[in-house]
């Protein structure tokens, strides 16, 4: 029989997390969601990036290239196995 | 913007501890990856060395790649970003030190007992007890520091990250100690099917609820700040944390779509499995739209372009994940080489692109000078997309190969030479991994010490 045990572990976990979620919302965790957006940035400025090489211009495309690749990838598989499944 | 007094000049010990530790630990596994795969192609080479035969060095590589090398990665990153965020110091870094000093002790006496022979035998929970427990202490110890920081914090809001890493934290100590059945030492395990359906809700929690929300944390800091932007929506990043709690944790028996666990269990992870795309698509949806008209920003800073090279890789993985947990697509995919593809895809390409993404970003700021070869991590984001972007190819073809041919009831010996030639390529590409992690870590080094750039 271990089906007790791991419905206790289910509980005290279900348990733990509303109180976390509870503890939030009544802490005001929600509510300054604007502010909360600029967060990371409230310290010192990165620097400014350097700006863009025709060899970094290049580099952006290729990459872009490997992800519509990907995408095309994943989309004739998915095809294939519609068509053949 | 200002430079707070509170997180100005903060010798950042526990954080640049964690980010030298995963680069040493990436050359440690990336290395036992490499001999792994030589051995695949020639069996014979290790012949009669017990601790370097295939059986210890796949679980010496595994474990040093997710304790090694990614989570020491994302928690470099957090340390750094955690005093920020909250406008605090550290609560201690003499406790930081301490726990990276244990998690490298820990990470020894894992090579070392399972090169011996030392196993529990259970994916993922192969360690035995003494450093499981071991493995528990330094996540308590981490645990320590991150929510005493979060306590003394002069920053009321928690931002998204932090909920992140210390869910993870929470979350992997708790599940650990459950996978490895801390309370049986000898075995470390249950007794039949409830065992492995344990162990697989363990398993699929590192990746879910260990590498994922450290990862998102990093992707959720790295990403604002390189485009100078703020994040697309706090909120909708708080949707996807807590849908990622409620989902992710039902997910693990997808791993055992055939074997004869309960309908019911299997239901439940394969219907949760396809929900991930929830959690999935809320952290994507928020990350792209910020980041959007700012690629520029992006490729700039090499951090951020790891990071947002990680966060595409996620989306396939998340994708692919889901197909593979519908029963009919994993008739094909499961047992064989497709798993290792999906598992290099989301390990190396999404969390591990994602940790040494927030490593150079953080190094510099931590060094307070640039970073030491600019060239030397392109070079190493080269070599691990093609590398990815490689194994992915390889080891998908080779598993598809493999999955036709059990299901038309061939036999193995005659499969094996129809993917020789796959795992060839497949060490090829690990050589040049392995090759970029040694620059890598040369790169780490001398731009925390010996650094010839100017202050900045
Ligand atoms: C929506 C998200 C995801 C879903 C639904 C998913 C689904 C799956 C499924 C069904 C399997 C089992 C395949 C089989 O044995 O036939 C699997 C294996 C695996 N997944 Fe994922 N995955 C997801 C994301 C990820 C991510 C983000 C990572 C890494 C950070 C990851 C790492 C792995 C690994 C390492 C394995 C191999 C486990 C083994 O050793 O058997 N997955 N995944």
């Amino acid at each position: 029989m271990y089906f007790p045990y791991f419905a206790s572990y289910i509980l005290i976990g279900f348990v733990l997390s509303l109180i976390v979620f509870l503890w939030a919302l009544k802490n005001g965790q929600f509510r300054e969601q604007q502010r909360a957006r600029f967060l990371p940035l409230e310290d010192e400025p990165d620097r400014a990036p350097a700006p863009t090489t025709r060899i970094s211009r290049l580099e952006t495309w290729a990459l872009g290239l490997l992800a519509v690749a990907g995408l095309l990838a994943s989309a004739a598989i998915l095809v294939y196995a519609l068509i053949n499944g | 913007m200002t430079t707070d007094a509170h997180t100005a000049d903060q010798p950042y010990l526990t954080a640049k501890g964690f980010c030298i530790t995963s680069g040493l630990w990436l050359v440690v596994a990336t290395f036992m990856g490499l001999l792994g795969a030589t051995e695949l192609i020639a069996p014979d080479l290790t012949e009669n060395i017990g601790w370097l035969v295939f059986g210890r060095i796949r679980p010496i590589h595994v474990n040093l790649v997710l304790f090694g090398f990614v989570t020491p990665g994302l928690l470099g990153a957090a340390f750094y970003y955690f005093p920020r965020l909250l406008r605090t110091r550290i609560y201690s870094d003499k406790l930081g030190v301490v726990t990276v000093l244990l998690w490298n002790l820990t990470l020894v006496a894992a090579v070392v007992s399972l090169a011996a022979g030392h196993t529990q035998g259970r994916e993922y929970a192969e360690m035995i007890w003494p450093i499981d427990m071991l493995v528990v202490a330094v996540f308590v110890l981490v645990f320590i520091n991150l929510i005493m920081t979060v306590r003394q914090r002069r920053e009321p809001v928690l931002y998204v990250s932090v909920w992140y890493v210390c869910a993870a934290v929470v979350l992997t100590g708790a599940t650990f100690s459950l996978g490895n059945v801390i309370w049986q030492p000898t075995s470390g395990a249950l007794v039949g099917i409830p065992d492995a359906i344990l162990l697989w809700f363990y398993g699929h929690n590192v990746f879910g609820l260990l590498l994922t929300p450290l990862a998102a944390g990093v992707a959720y800091y790295v990403i604002p700040r390189a485009c100078q932007s703020p994040l697309y929506s706090h909120t909708l990043s708080l949707l996807g944390f807590w849908s990622l709690i409620v989902v992710y944790t039902h997910i693990g028996t997808h791993h055992l779509l055939q074997v004869p666990v309960p309908t019911w269990l299997k239901v439940i992870s394969i219907v949760d499995s396809v929900a991930m795309v929830i959690p999935v698509m809320a952290f994507l949806i928020n990350i792209w739209y910020t980041a959007r008209g700012r690629l520029g920003a992006i490729h700039a800073d090499i951090g951020a372009k790891f990071v947002f090279t990680g966060t595409i890789m996620y989306f396939f993985v998340s994708i692919q994940g889901s197909m593979m947990a519908l029963p009919q697509v994993q008739r094909v995919t499961h047992f064989n080489n497709w798993v290792v593809a999906h598992a290099h895809v989301g390990v190396l390409g999404f969390a591990g692109m994602i940790a040494l993404g927030g490593l150079y970003y953080v190094l510099p700021r931590i060094a307070g000078k640039p970073l030491y070869s600019r060239f030397l991590a392109d070079f190493q984001y080269w070599m691990v997309l093609i590398g990815v972007v490689g194994f992915t190819s390889v080891l998908t073809i080779a598993g598809l190969v493999q999955g036709h041919a059990w299901l038309n009831g061939e036999t193995v010996y005659r499969v094996i030479p129809q993917i020789h030639v796959y795992y060839v390529y497949r060490a090829a590409l690990g050589l040049m991994i392995f090759i970029s992690a040694v620059l890598g870590l040369y790169n780490i080094l001398r731009t925390l010490y010996f650094n010839p750039g100017e202050a900045r």
